[in-house]
């Protein structure tokens, strides 16, 4: 029964963190169809809106990054792709 | 409180068949367990819902990573052991899914390539567990085996590539592929034996607790006396 005592089980953030360490090259699993983008809207004080937008651009990440980090830090389970900076890039060619 | 991952790069060496075994097995022995099906076919969830036969057990389908280190968390919490049935690619849920286990099941088949596979494996479980700062033991489970001289080849080459490996293997077995859609346990000699055999293993190295029967009975007899 040695090994059932001590597990020292990582947080969901510190299991998320170790596979990007070592495996950041993994591809996610195909994201499920019943997991389908939706939206999310916020109404807030102008100074809260300044607030995420400064920080956000300190940290270089978008706005909807930080949020999504926050929350997740609190142990909220965001899902991976809204981590993520998906923002479409203007292509010039 | 404990959690099992069964995973292999490679597709098909048996990770869904092993799961259904161990949680059939399981649920009959009356131990409070979860699965979690972390493989986009659903294959495993779909047969829990639909096919299985035998006393219930949870079953959630959780292939988004993020989710799926949440939900491994919160079940390790509540039951006495997790199991969790990957995808045969590599993939972040997998990978999660060793990150998060006490112990990696790799069934693997006996071929050369298989075995080159379960090394690829184990490796990928070393480094995560050395990411995560943490013990997670790995083992191959021999599976589909034949009584040939290949199958005892293979046995041979996991040892020298310093793999470790169960003891019990699984014989190639009618019963074994027919659970998939009979949803019942088999009860026919060999497939019995092994199983216990695969139990009890499980059990001396403390990554299964004791039968919910037999504990029930020690404690019993504690306050007896
Ligand atoms: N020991 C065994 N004896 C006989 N048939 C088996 C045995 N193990 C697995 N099988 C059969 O082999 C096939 C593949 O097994 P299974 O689906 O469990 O593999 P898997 O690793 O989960 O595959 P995938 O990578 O696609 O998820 C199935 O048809 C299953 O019934
Ligand atoms: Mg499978």
């Amino acid at each position: 029964m040695k090994n059932l005592k001590s597990r020292n089980r990582p947080t969901a953030e510190e299991a998320l963190r170790a596979v990007s360490q070592h495996a950041p090259s993994l591809p996610p699993v195909q994201v499920d169809a019943a997991d389908r983008p939706t939206t999310l809207n916020l109404r807030v004080r102008t100074s809260t809106l300044r607030a995420l937008e400064a920080e956000a651009r300190r940290r270089g990440l978008t706005m909807k990054q930080l949020v999504a980090q926050g929350l997740q830090g609190l142990g909220v389970a965001v899902a991976a792709a809204d981590l993520e900076d998906r923002t479409p890039r203007r292509r010039f060619d | 409180m404990s959690v099992l991952t069964i995973a292999s790069s490679k597709g098909g060496p048996g990770k869904t068949t092993v799961t259904m075994l161990l949680a059939a097995a399981l649920a009959k022995e009356g131990q409070r367990l979860s699965v979690i099906d972390a493989d986009p076919t659903e294959a495993f969830s779909r047969w829990a819902r639909q096919t299985y036969e035998g006393p219930p057990f949870d079953c959630f389908f959780e292939a988004e990573e993020s989710r799926l280190a949440h939900r491994i968390n919160e079940r390790a919490g509540l039951d006495e052991l997790v199991l969790v049935d990957t995808a045969g690619f590599g993939n972040r849920a997998a990978a999660v899914a060793m990150t998060s286990a006490d112990l990696v099941i790799i069934p693997t088949l006996s071929g050369e390539a298989d075995v080159t596979e379960a090394e690829k494996t184990m490796r990928l479980v070393q480094g995560l567990a050395a990411a995560a700062r943490r013990d997670i033991q790995a083992r191959v489970l021999l599976n589909k085996m034949r009584r040939t001289h290949l199958a005892r080849h293979a046995a041979s080459e996991i040892e020298k590539a310093g793999l470790k490996r169960l003891k019990t293997s699984l014989s190639d077995l009618v019963a074994y592929g027919e659970l998939s859609y009979s949803g019942i346990l088999p009860s026919s000699r060999p497939a019995v034996t092994e199983l216990g055999d695969l139990l009890a293993e499980l059990r001396k190295e403390g990554w299964l607790g004791p039968p919910p029967g037999k504990k029930h009975r020690r404690a019993k007899r504690t306050i007896a006396s």
